[in-house]
C-alpha cells in the first residue's frame, strides 16, 4: 500500500518537472528539469520492480539511469558546442 | 518497518525536490537545492526498498542502482552548471524575492 502512495507521489514530482521543463526560461532550468525526470522514472521503475515481486525489471531502471546520464550529457555538449543558446 | 519509514522519508524529500524547483529566484540555487535533493531522495527510497524487500534477489540490483545513482547523480548536475556557467550566465544575479517561475 505504501509502495503505490510513493508511486503516485514520484509521478506528481513528474508533473511538475515537466511543468518546470515546459516554462523554464532557460536551456539549463529544462535540462535541470529532464535530469529530475531521468531519475524518478529510475526509482519509478524501481518501486513497481518491488511492488510486482518481479526482480527483472530492477535491470530496466538501471538502464533508463543510463539512458538518462547519456542524455544530459550529450545535451550538455550541445550547448557548449554552440547549440542554440537564449 | 524500517523500510516503511524510510520510505515516508522519502516522500518528504520528494516534496521538497518539487519545492525546490518552483521555490528560488537565481537559476543557480534552483539548480543545486533542487538536484541536491533529488539525489538525496533517490539514495533514501533504494535503501528503504532494499530493508524492505529484505535479503534475497532484489538487494543486490537494488546496491547496483544505488551505486549507479551515487554516481551519476552529482556528475549530471555538475554537467548542467558548468555548462550554465561556461554560457556566462552571471552566477550572482539580483535577488527577487517571492515565487519566481
Amino acid at each position: 500500500m505504501i509502495l503505490i502512495v510513493t508511486m503516485f507521489l514520484l509521478v506528481g514530482a513528474m508533473l511538475f518537472s515537466l511543468i518546470r521543463l515546459i516554462i523554464g526560461p532557460t536551456i539549463w532550468d529544462r535540462l535541470l528539469a529532464l535530469n529530475l525526470i531521468s531519475a524518478k522514472t529510475i526509482l519509478l521503475i524501481a518501486l513497481y520492480a518491488v511492488y510486482t515481486e518481479r526482480p527483472v525489471l530492477l535491470d530496466i531502471s538501471l538502464s533508463a539511469g543510463i539512458i538518462g546520464f547519456l542524455t544530459i550529457t550529450l545535451f550538455a555538449r550541445f550547448i557548449i558546442a554552440g547549440g542554440r543558446s537564449n | 518497518m524500517i523500510g516503511r519509514i524510510l520510505l515516508v522519508i522519502s516522500w518528504i524529500y520528494i516534496f521538497f525536490g518539487v519545492l525546490g524547483i518552483f521555490r528560488f529566484s537565481n537559476m543557480y540555487s534552483r539548480l543545486l537545492t533542487s538536484s541536491k535533493i533529488d539525489t538525496v531522495a533517490s539514495i533514501t527510497a533504494i535503501i528503504a526498498l532494499v530493508f524492505y524487500t529484505g535479503i534475497g534477489e532484489y538487494t543486490v540490483k537494488l546496491i547496483l542502482i544505488l551505486v549507479f545513482i551515487l554516481i551519476t547523480g552529482p556528475i549530471s548536475n555538475h554537467i548542467i552548471v558548468r555548462s550554465a556557467y561556461l554560457n556566462e550566465i552571471p552566477v550572482n544575479e539580483k535577488e527577487v524575492k517571492g515565487w519566481k517561475l
